[in-house]
C-alpha cells in the first residue's frame, strides 16, 4: 500500500502559474555565465568538466601507451631511453587507473545520478566541485612532472623496498605519494556524496526494490570506495614518512618488511578493479533494457551479484602476492575466493544475456559497444580464473599473459561498456546525437585493434616475455609477436580519435534531438529540450521501475508542474529527502549554490601537498591552515542555516520541515559516512601492527621497552573525559542549559589536548624512537593519526562554540553539535584502540607491565 | 534512547549481514593459518591439524549463522530463494519480500563462498 493514497488531484493547469514558477526555479537554478562558471556547482556542470578531464588523462596515459608499444616494437630498440621507458609505464598504469577509471566513474555519477533518481541534484553540490578541483590539480602536478623528467618510475604499485629508497626513486616517488592521496581525498569526498544521494535523496515512493539497477550500483561501489581507497591512503603514509622522515617500517634491517606495503596496496588495490568494473557494468544494466525494449530479467539477482561482488573482492588481494613466499595455505583461501568472485560475476552476464534473448533488440552503436564489451570481457574473466590458481600464476606471474588478461578485463569490463555509456548520454548532457556511422567505424577499429593489440601479448606471456621489460633481444623470438600488438595499438588509438573527434565536433548545424530519443523507462529521459538547470520540473511520486514506460503521462504531469516542489518561492535550491527504505519524504534540503570557495579550499589544500612534496615544511603548513579556514568560511556561511520558517508547502498537500538534524539529516549520514573511511585507513595502521607481530619473534623487539603504561593510562582517561563532555554538551545543548554546553564544549579541548601529550609523553619516557626500529615507528604513528584527529576534533569545538555565541548554533537548531559529538563518538573508539595496542597488547604478549 | 533491532524487516542490514559472515570467517581462516605458520610452524614442518580443526569450527559456526540469517530472511522477511514474478510492486510488503529474496540469495553464495574458503584446509597437512 502507497503511503500516498489520499494526495489531492493537482491544481488544474494555468499557463500564467507555469511560467511564473518556471522563471522562479531559473532565477535559482541559473548556471553563472563566462569567467563566472568556474563558480557552477551544478551536477550536470561540475559532471562534465569532471568527465572531459578525465577524458582528457586517458588521452594523455594513452599516448604514453602508444610510446611503450612502439619501443616495443621492434627488438633492443632505443626509441626511449630506460629512465624515460620507466617513468612512461609507470605513468600509464597510474593515470589510467588513478585518474581516468575511477574518475570517470564519479564524473558519469555526479552528471547521471541526480537525474535518474528525479532528483534536482545531490545533496552536497559543493562537495562535488571542491573534490573535482582537488581531482584536477593533483591529476595536472601528477602528469606535468614527466616534462621534467621528475615522473614516479616504480611501477604503478610502487613496491618497496624500491620506492622506499630515496637514494634509488627520486622525487616522481614523493609526487606520486602525496599527488594521489591528494586525488583519494577527492574519490572519498565523491563516495560520500553518491552514497548519501542514493540512500536520502531519491524521489518520494522509490522503494529499495523500485530503485534503478544503476543507483544499487553507485551505492555498491560508494561502500567499496570507502573500505578500499583508505588502507592505500594508510599505506601512503607510512612509505612517505620512511622517505622523508627515514621512520622505519620497510627496511628489514630496522624491523621493517616490504611485504607490508604489498598487503595495504593491494587491499586497495584489487577492489579498486571492481571499484571500476561495476560502475561500467551498471552503465550495460541501464542501457540493455532500453535497447532490448523490456525491464531487466533478474533485477534481484543483479543486486545479489552487485553487493557480493563486493565483499567477495576484498578477499583477493592476495593473488597478486602469490609468488611472495606465503605459506601455501595462506595462498589457498585466496585462490578459493578469486574463483568464488567469478559466481556473482558470471550471474550478471547471463542476466544480461537472458534480457537480449527475450526482449525484442534494437541494433545501436551503444549496443555494439555493449555486446564487444561482453565479448572481451568474458574472455578477460576467464583468464582471471586461470591466474587465480596458484600454480598456473607461477609460471605466469609478472609475464605478459597477465598484462593481457588486465587489459582484456578492464577495456571488456570498463572502457567499452563506457563507450557505450557516452554514446547513450550524448543527448542527455548535449541535446545533439553522435553519428552512427561514425560511431559504427570507431567501434570495428577499436574493437578489432584492441585484439590484435592484446591477444597476442598472451604468446608473448607464455612464451616467457617478463612485464615492464624495457628492450628484448632480437634472438628471443618475441619481435614480430610484439610488432603485431603494437599495429593493434595504433589501430585501437585511431579508433579513439574517431571517437573523440565525434564527441567533440562541432555541432552547431544540428538540429537539437527530441526528447528521450531512445525511448528509455528510467527518468532521466524525462528532462526537457533543451535542457533546464534545475533537472526536474517537479518532483514525482515514483511507483514503478521504469516510470517513463510504466507510470502513464509522467513526463505531462513533471512538465505541468503538477508534482512536488514545482517553484522556488523562497528563492532558495531545493530538494528533497527521503527514507532509506521506502522513499518516504522526511524534509526539505536547502542546497548551496555557486561558489568560488571551492576552489580556493581544493588550491590550499594542492598547494600543501605539493609543497610538502618538495618538503618546503613550513610553506605547506600555512596552506594547511589557509585550507582550514577556508573551509570554515564555506561552512559558516552555508551549512546549516536557521530557516526562515519551520515547514514549507512542497505541493499536492505534502508540507515537510526545512531543518534537521541528527540521523534524519544528510550532514549527519555524510560525517558517519565519512568517519568509516576514516577507521578504516586507521584499521590499515592496526594492521601494520599486527603485521609486524606476526614476522617477528618478539615484538616489542628484546632490549625495547613498550610505551610507559601509567602515561597511556593517564592519557586515556583524559580523552574519555573530553569525549564525556562534548556528549554532555551535545546533551545540555538539547535541554536547552546553553551556558553549561558552551562551557563543556570549551574545556573539552583542554583534557584532549593532555590526553594527546600523555600518550606522547608515553612514547618519550620509554625512548621510543622513530627511525630506530619498526616497533617504535608503528606506535608512533598510531599516537600520531590519534593526534591529527584530535586536532581536528578541537577546531570542531571552536566552531561549535562560536556558531553557538553567533546564535546559529541553537538548541533547536543543533546539526553541526550533533555531527561533532558524532565525529567525537569515532575519536573515543579510535583512542580506546589506540589503547588496547599500545598498553594492552603488550601485556599479553610480554606478561609484564612496562 | 532505544536502538531499533540490528536484523528487523524495516532494516536493510540483512543485504549486508551474510556477506559480513563471509568476511569474518575468511579472515579468521587466513589470520589462523597465517600466525601458525609464522610463530609455531616457522620452519614449514610443523602439522596443520590444529588450524584444520579451528578452521572446521569455524566454518561450522559461520555456516550455522548464515543459516539462522536465511531462517529470518525468509520468516520475518517473508523472503523466497526462487521468485516466479517481479517483486515490482509499490507496497511496504513488496519491499519487504525483495529484501527476504536477495537476503536468501546472499545467503546462499556465501554458504557456497564459505565451504570454497574452507576447502583447502582438507588438502593441505603442512604450512608449505
Amino acid at each position: 500500500m502507497t503511503a500516498f493514497q489520499d494526495l489531492p488531484p493537482p491544481p488544474d493547469y494555468d499557463e500564467a502559474r507555469d511560467r511564473a514558477q518556471r522563471e522562479r526555479l531559473m532565477a535559482v537554478w541559473h548556471t553563472p555565465t563566462g569567467w563566472r562558471k568556474f563558480s557552477a556547482v551544478n551536477n550536470e556542470i561540475v559532471g562534465r568538466w569532471y568527465a572531459l578531464t578525465a577524458f582528457g588523462f586517458f588521452v594523455f596515459a594513452g599516448i604514453l601507451a602508444l610510446m611503450i608499444r612502439t619501443q616495443l616494437a621492434v627488438p633492443d630498440n632505443d626509441f626511449l631511453s630506460m629512465e624515460l621507458y620507466n617513468q612512461v609505464f609507470t605513468m600509464h598504469g597510474t593515470v589510467m587507473m588513478f585518474l581516468f577509471a575511477v574518475p570517470i566513474f564519479e564524473a558519469v555519477a555526479i552528471m547521471v545520478l541526480p537525474e535518474i533518481l528525479g532528483a534536482r541534484d545531490l545533496p552536497f553540490p559543493r562537495l562535488s566541485a571542491f573534490g573535482f578541483w582537488c581531482f584536477l590539480i593533483g591529476g595536472v602536478f601528477v602528469c606535468g612532472s614527466i616534462l621534467f623528467g621528475a615522473a614516479p618510475a616504480g611501477g604503478w604499485f610502487m613496491y618497496t623496498p624500491l620506492s622506499s629508497d630515496p637514494e634509488q626513486t627520486g622525487i616522481g616517488t614523493d609526487i606520486w605519494l602525496l599527488g594521489l592521496s591528494f586525488i583519494e581525498v577527492a574519490s572519498i569526498a565523491a563516495a560520500v556524496e553518491l552514497i548519501v544521494g542514493v540512500l536520502k535523496s531519491r524521489p518520494p515512493g522509490m522503494r529499495l526494490n523500485l530503485m534503478p539497477l544503476y543507483c544499487w550500483y553507485v551505492l555498491v561501489v560508494g561502500g567499496m570506495i570507502l573500505f578500499a581507497f583508505p588502507p592505500l591512503i594508510a599505506g601512503d603514509l607510512l612509505l612517505e614518512m620512511e622517505r622523508a622522515f627515514d621512520w622505519a617500517f620497510f627496511d628489514t634491517e630496522r624491523g621493517g618488511d616490504p611485504l607490508l606495503w604489498q598487503h595495504l596496496f593491494w587491499i586497495f588495490g584489487h577492489p579498486e578493479v571492481y571499484i571500476i568494473f561495476l560502475p561500467s557494468v551498471a552503465l550495460v544494466a541501464t542501457i540493455l533494457p532500453t535497447f532490448a525494449r523490456r525491464p531487466m530479467v533478474g533485477y534481484s539477482w543483479i543486486v545479489l551479484s552487485a553487493v557480493g561482488i563486493a565483499f567477495l573482492s576484498f578477499g583477493l588481494w592476495v593473488h597478486h602476492m602469490f609468488t611472495t613466499g606465503l605459506p601455501n595455505i595462506s595462498l589457498s583461501f585466496f585462490s578459493a575466493a578469486s574463483e568464488a568472485v567469478a559466481l556473482p560475476t558470471g550471474i550478471q552476464i547471463f542476466c544480461f544475456l537472458a534480457t537480449l534473448l527475450m526482449g525484442r533488440s534494437v541494433g545501436s552503436v551503444p549496443m555494439l559497444f555493449t555486446g564487444g564489451a561482453l565479448a572481451i570481457f568474458v574472455f578477460g574473466g576467464l583468464t582471471g580464473v586461470m591466474v587465480a590458481l596458484v600454480p598456473f600464476d607461477w609460471q605466469a606471474h609478472d609475464s605478459y599473459f597477465v598484462v593481457a588478461h588486465l587489459h582484456y578485463t578492464l577495456i571488456g569490463g570498463m572502457l567499452f561498456p563506457l563507450m557505450a555509456g557516452i554514446w547513450y548520454w550524448y543527448p542527455f548532457a548535449t541535446d545533439k546525437t553522435m553519428s552512427e556511422r561514425l560511431g559504427r567505424w570507431s567501434f570495428w577499429m577499436m574493437f578489432a585493434g584492441f585484439n590484435i593489440a592484446f591477444l597476442p601479448m598472451h604468446w608473448t606471456g607464455v612464451m616467457g616475455m617478463p612485464r615492464r621489460i624495457w628492450t628484448y633481444a632480437a634472438d628471443t623470438g618475441w619481435g614480430p609477436i610484439n610488432m603485431v600488438s603494437t599495429v593493434g595499438a595504433f589501430l585501437f588509438a585511431a579508433g579513439f580519435a574517431v571517437f573523440a573527434w565525434d564527441v567533440l565536433r562541432p555541432k552547431r548545424n544540428q538540429p537539437p534531438t527530441r526528447r528521450n530519443p531512445w525511448d528509455a523507462g528510467t527518468m532521466e529521459w524525462a528532462k526537457e529540450v533543451p535542457d533546464k538547470p534545475w533537472g526536474c520540473r517537479s518532483i514525482p511520486l515514483i511507483t514503478t521501475r521504469y516510470p517513463l514506460w510504466e507510470q502513464e503521462d509522467i513526463v505531462g504531469q513533471i512538465d505541468r508542474g503538477e508534482w512536488f516542489l514545482p517553484d522556488a518561492q523562497e528563492g532558495k535550491r531545493e530538494m528533497i529527502v527521503t527514507d532509506i527504505l521506502d522513499g518516504r519524504p522526511i524534509f526539505v534540503q536547502r542546497v548551496s549554490g555557486p561558489t568560488y570557495k571551492t576552489l580556493l579550499a581544493a588550491m590550499f589544500l594542492g598547494a600543501c601537498f605539493i609543497l610538502a612534496t618538495f618538503k618546503l615544511w613550513l610553506a605547506a603548513v600555512l596552506c594547511g591552515a589557509g585550507f582550514t579556514a577556508t573551509i570554515l568560511w564555506w561552512l559558516w556561511t552555508a551549512t546549516a542555516r536557521i530557516p526562515e520558517k519551520e515547514e514549507k508547502d512542497c505541493g499536492r498537500g505534502l508540507r515537510l520541515p526545512v531543518y534537521m538534524s541528527g540521523n534524519a539529516s544528510v550532514g549527519w549520514w555524510a560525517m558517519f559516512i565519512t568517519m568509516v573511511g576514516d577507521m578504516t585507513a586507521f584499521f590499515g595502521l592496526v594492521f601494520a601492527y599486527f603485521f609486524f607481530w606476526t614476522v617477528h619473534p618478539e615484538f616489542p623487539p628484546e632490549g625495547t621497552r613498550s610505551p610507559a603504561f601509567s602515561w597511556l593510562t593517564l592519557g586515556m582517561v583524559l580523552l574519555v573525559a573530553a569525549w564525556v563532555l562534548v556528549a554532555g554538551a551535545r546533551r545540555w545543548n538539547g535541554q536547552a542549559k546553553t551556558g553549561r554546553a558552551r562551557a563543556a564544549l570549551a574545556l573539552a579541548g583542554l583534557p584532549a589536548l593532555s590526553g594527546l601529550g600523555a600518550l606522547a609523553q608515553a612514547c618519550l619516557v620509554s625512548g621510543l624512537d622513530p627511525t630506530r626500529h619498526a616497533f617504535d615507528a608503528t606506535c608512533w604513528v598510531l599516537v600520531l593519526w590519534l593526534g591529527a584527529h584530535l586536532l581536528a576534533g578541537f577546531v570542531m569545538l571552536g566552531y561549535c562554540v562560536a556558531r553557538s555565541w553567533a546564535g546559529i548554533l541553537t538548541p533547536r537548531y543543533d546539526a553541526d553539535l550533533r555531527n561533532s559529538a558524532l565525529y567525537w563518538d569515532f575519536m573515543l573508539a579510535t583512542s580506546l584502540l589506540v589503547y588496547a595496542l599500545l598498553a594492552l597488547f603488550p601485556l599479553l604478549s610480554e606478561g609484564g607491565v612496562a | 534512547m532505544r536502538y531499533p533491532r540490528l536484523i528487523d524487516d524495516r532494516s536493510i542490514w540483512i543485504m549486508v549481514a551474510p556477506s559480513v559472515i563471509w568476511a569474518a570467517h575468511f579472515l579468521l581462516c587466513y589470520w589462523i593459518a597465517a600466525i601458525w605458520c609464522a610463530k609455531e610452524a616457522a620452519d614449514g614442518s610443523a602439522p596443520l591439524q590444529p588450524v584444520t580443526w579451528t578452521v572446521a569450527g569455524v566454518t561450522l559456526v559461520a555456516l550455522g549463522l548464515i543459516w539462522a540469517l536465511a531462517r529470518h530472511a525468509w520468516g520475518r522477511y517473508g523472503g523466497s530463494l526462487f521468485i516466479t514474478r517481479t517483486i515490482a510492486d509499490d507496497r511496504a510488503q513488496e519491499r519487504k519480500h525483495f529484501l527476504g529474496h536477495v537476503a536468501l540469495l546472499l545467503c546462499a553464495l556465501h554458504t557456497l563462498a564459505v565451504i570454497f574458503t574452507a576447502l583447502p584446509v582438507l588438502v593441505f597437512d603442512r604450512c608449505w
